[in-house]
């Protein structure tokens, strides 16, 4: 083919194009390694090689220009057919994180702006950090509310994070402790709603100076920054060996804001306006002597309550708590 | 434990005119929590749950006590009434000289306070109205006028009250000892217990157990129509002896849960006397003995010291120094001595509860109520605040899982006995409950993958073809020491995945945690997985875990078809291994030349990767692109720092290269 030839077909190829892959494979044909204007180089005698060099290199830029220019045009034409933009799109395949993952980062973002530190501590522990050491002696009726799992006379499975208490108090040495404990926890409850195995955030501040309003200050941050700016707690009297005093802390119905009521009738969530959220207290001066601090300089405050039972209020996913460990991924995808 | 309690029953012992709802509410607030109030047609009944330490207010009198004070606090007029507290022996007036029965009391401590009396002829038919109603209403069976006169009296002062017949006890004796071991008694419900000994028991003059004391009585010497002579029968016994009988012989009656938290002796004689007035009243008996009352021991006063200005700073509030006596005062507390530094004598009911300031400051803050602390956030700042990297890396790990399409699962760490023959393992080597609730629910996971095939397995309806699922959990490990090791790990199952795309995976997420890791053919590999197609994953020359296609055999175990590649990682090594300090290289400045380059060789392509990432210091890249049995195909990007590199030395590299891998 001549170098005219090369020209006019070119053209009318390209300007004949309507889509970006016949200009790749028209790029291909005129300007590839071994396309159409490589090889009317390669034809050509020596001689001609230097008459022609200038114009066969311009060539190329021509095929180039028009190779754009076409693509120019096709964009723009396409651009302006009407799609029915509504249509669903294709969705990549995607992973699910646990409701129970994300509330353990919520709940640690949550304390670690407090200043809090995260720890864990074993789930598997002897009597003494478990119990004993958290003023519950071996035969004291307060053992049983605990519902423990044994593994031994002296080894349990946790049903509570409060062994992380004396464990934190004996790795700091000194005050000031501020740890938030999360972990597994168990108890030997056959029920159809509950789980032998949930969850525990554990919290504990010890320092000097700690009083009960700075307990009330915690709650309030976390029950307002996990539930909600309109959410307030309120502390009750509870009994608990290894707190004294002891405290409920309950949090106000999002469903009633509080009142008990629901257009005249009581509320389904709560109980007269207040939701349990769980244990609190100032930290018993026998569990302070255990973990090696002094009763009378410092002070402090510990509560330990349930990551599954903040999911259900915050969520509303489920009041069976066994929901949230099933293997379903028709339910576990969605979160 | 929870009690129920009438409205109309603490009314006897409570004057006020608030309402049973606002009673309940204010009770909630400030002290024992009312969980719910039962509306009957004459009357409303309180479900009151009574906390371990405060056993001397599951009655009505208790309630009455506290709800006196809080009513109070509120104010709102109310007033403690029919307080048994006065009551005295001279209330009973002149008694007969004669002995009930013969009373041999072989260990003191076994009962701290014993006391009985004799009446007799007591017209036996049923109990008033109202007295039937409140023993209904507290989920008691009206028995006869005798009876219920003693469950009634447990419901006002949560003292626990026998009557014996007492022409049933032999000999007129009664011998309070420790039980032996091999004893036989069976109760008034029925059922025959063989004591494990050391329990508390009562002989009569012929040898005959007739009472498991502070649990049930026994069926010999119960009262019934034909009864002519009665002896009421109060107590106190050693608390930890009846929990122990109670919990082995499953009774776990009213008067044990009230005797095992250590009831107020104090209280014994007042509700004797109280007892001896209502079967008067209510049968006609008359006492025809003298007053029993053996009580060698009375507790000793109780003093704790309270400084005032202590429990202001405790407490964060500036409750007045008149508050806190006049708090503690309308509960039953007696304060001496000048503020700030009280000396509070403790009230004979609270006497095993009441040790510390501490625990008066609940009792002063509680009823003044815990609503109106102020909320402050703690001033106090750590200055180290790292913690364990594991911590944070497996929330790294969790999201580029996420990202790379798996779905998280929470699955028990409690396991059956088959999840470990499922797998081909043995259960031995895992801790085991002593008590477990099922068989399901017996042993502690040692690997992450059984649960994860189960889950599998559980989802084998759904139409997905590609199923990708992970677990981030501690597994258990027993070791010679006496807790096990909790270790971090990491699992990953899929289905519909080739190796090859799961060992992708991997990879990328490996390598987004920054972790150097190489693969090689493993051996000895754990038996869920098909030796030929398992590799071994090391770290800094150490093994850190496994990835593999699942044994079809396991598979099936698990009614799982198709290709199940499985990953299992000890991630508390993955985190210790992990570069947190991640250093980038500078993107080349020149220009690289792409090339490819296919090499004959019989070795593991890591290996050859491996190599030639090192052949040459022009090499910035090199990437695997495919097999054809032993030829494999590389594409390596060459490039030279310095200055742009021409073809004929990209060819020089090149076939040093080939050379070195022959």
């Amino acid at each position: 083919m001549t170098l005219d030839q090369l020209n006019k077909q070119s053209a009318s190829e390209i300007n004949s194009a309507n889509s970006r892959a016949d200009l790749d494979e028209l790029k291909t044909k005129y300007l590839g390694r071994k396309g159409l204007v490589n090889q009317l180089l390669q034809s050509l005698p020596k001689e001609e090689l230097k008459n022609q060099g200038r114009a066969i290199n311009s060539l190329k830029q021509t095929i180039e220009s028009r190779l754009n220019k076409q693509l120019k045009k096709i964009q723009t034409t396409q651009s302006t057919k009407q799609v029915d933009v509504t249509i669903p799109g294709i969705k990549p395949p995607t992973g699910h994180l646990h409701l129970i993952s994300e509330a353990i980062e919520e709940i640690t973002d949550i304390f670690k702006t407090l200043g809090f530190v995260r720890r864990r501590y074993p789930e598997v522990d002897t009597d003494w950090y478990y119990a004993e050491g958290l003023n519950i002696p071996k035969d004291h009726p307060a053992r049983d509310d605990q519902e423990t799992f044994y593994i031994s006379d002296d080894v349990v499975l946790t049903a509570h994070t409060s062994n992380g208490q004396l464990r934190e108090m004996e790795r700091m040495k000194t005050p000031p402790i501020k740890m938030i404990n999360i972990g597994k926890t168990y108890r030997r409850q056959a029920s159809n709603t509950h789980n032998p195995m949930f969850h525990q955030f554990e919290g504990l501040l010890i320092d000097k100076g700690i009083n009960m309003t700075h307990l009330v200050g915690v709650s309030n941050y976390f029950a307002q920054q996990y539930f909600g700016k309109d959410r307030v707690i309120r502390l009750r009297p509870h009994h608990f060996q290894f707190t004294e005093p002891s405290f409920e802390v309950d949090i106000n119905c999002h469903i009633c804001k509080g009142t008990g009521k629901v257009e005249g009738k009581r509320c389904k969530v709560c109980k007269g306006g207040w939701l349990e959220l769980g244990g609190a207290g100032m930290v018993h001066p026998t569990v302070l002597k255990n973990g090696g601090i002094d009763p009378k300089k410092y002070s402090g405050f510990a509560f330990g309550w349930g990551i599954e039972r903040v999911i259900m209020m915050k969520h509303n996913v489920t009041d069976n708590l066994r929901e949230l460990y099933t293997s379903d991924l028709r339910f576990l995808q969605q979160s | 434990m929870d009690i129920k309690l009438p409205h109309s029953l603490l009314t006897q012992y409570l004057d006020t005119d608030a309402t049973p709802k606002y009673i309940a509410e204010k009770l909630s607030l400030c002290g024992p929590t009312v969980d719910r109030l039962h509306k009957l047609e004459k009357d409303t009944v309180y479900d009151i749950e009574i906390i371990t330490n405060r056993v001397d207010s599951a009655s009505a009198f208790g309630v009455a006590r506290e709800a006196a004070t809080i009513l109070k606090e509120f104010k709102f007029h109310s007033k403690l009434v029919n307080d048994p507290y006065r009551l005295t022996k001279k209330d009973l007036r002149d008694l007969p000289t004669n002995q009930p029965v013969d009373v041999q009391i072989m260990d003191s401590t076994l009962v701290p306070r014993f006391a009985c009396i004799a009446l007799s002829n007591p017209d036996i038919k049923d109990s008033p109205q109202q007295t039937q109603s409140w023993l209904n209403a507290a989920d008691q069976r009206p028995l006869n006028n005798v009876i219920d006169i003693t469950n009634e009296l447990a419901l006002r002062y949560g003292q626990p009250v026998h009557v014996f017949d007492l022409d049933k006890i032999k000999g007129s004796k009664m011998i309070v000892r420790e039980s032996k071991k091999g004893e036989k008694i069976t109760t008034l419900d029925g059922k025959t217990h063989t004591l494990k000994g050391g329990d508390i028991v009562i002989e009569d003059g012929e040898g005959r157990l007739i009472d498991l004391c502070g649990i049930m009585g026994g069926g010999l010497s119960d009262v019934d129509e034909n009864t002519k002579n009665i002896l009421l029968f109060v107590q106190t016994y050693e608390p930890k002896r009846i929990r122990r009988t109670s919990l082995y012989t499953q009774e776990r009656t009213l008067a044990s849960q009230l005797f095992e938290k250590g009831i107020d002796p104090e209280l014994v004689l007042p509700v004797l006397i109280r007892g001896v007035q209502l079967l008067q009243e209510r049968t006609g008996a008359i006492i025809n003995s003298h007053l029993i009352d053996i009580y060698p021991q009375p507790p000793q006063t109780k003093k704790v010291s309270l400084n005032t200005d202590w429990l202001r700073e405790f407490s964060g509030t500036n409750i007045s120094d008149q508050k806190i006596t006049s708090i503690l005062s309308s509960l039953g507390f007696t304060t001496a001595n000048k503020v700030p530094n009280l000396a509070v004598t403790v009230p004979s009911w609270r006497i095993n509860d009441i040790n510390l300031p501490e625990d008066l400051a609940e009792e002063v803050m509680r009823v003044y109520g815990y609503f109106k602390l102020e909320s402050i956030l703690p001033p106090t700042v750590l200055t180290d605040t790292t913690t364990e990297s594991v911590l944070t890396d497996e929330i790294d790990a969790k999201h580029h899982l996420v990202g790379l399409g798996f779905t998280e699962i929470f699955n028990n760490s409690l396991v059956s006995a088959a999840s470990f023959s499922h797998i081909g393992e043995s259960s031995e080597r895992a801790l085991k409950l002593k008590n477990p609730l099922s068989t399901d629910l017996e042993y502690l996971r040692t690997s992450l993958l059984p649960s994860l095939l189960q889950n599998l397995s559980d989802n084998r309806g759904l139409k997905q073809k590609q199923l990708a699922i992970f677990e981030l959990a501690n597994v258990y490990l027993p070791k010679d020491k006496k807790l096990p090791l909790e270790q971090a790990s990491l699992a990953l199952v899929t289905k519909g995945h080739s190796y090859a795309e799961v060992k992708g995976y991997l990879e990328t997420l490996l390598n987004k945690l920054h972790l150097d890791v190489t693969f090689t053919p493993a051996e000895n590999a754990p038996s869920l997985f098909t030796p030929a197609q398992t590799a071994a994953v090391f770290s800094s020359n150490k093994l850190i875990g496994h990835i593999g296609l699942v044994n079809p055999e396991v598979s099936d175990n698990f009614s799982l078809t198709g290709e199940i590649v499985a990953v299992s990682l000890n991630f508390d090594l993955v985190s210790t291994l992990r570069q947190h300090l991640h250093h980038f290289k500078p993107v080349p400045t020149t220009a690289s030349v792409i090339e490819d380059i296919t090499i004959n060789s019989t070795k593991p392509v890591a290996e050859l990767l491996e190599k030639l990432k090192s052949a040459h210091p022009y090499i910035y890249s090199v990437s695997y692109k495919n097999s054809h049995q032993n030829n494999h195909t590389f594409t390596i990007e060459f490039n030279n720092p310095k200055k742009n590199l021409t073809q004929t030395e990209v060819n020089s590299i090149k076939s040093k290269i080939i050379k070195g891998s022959e």
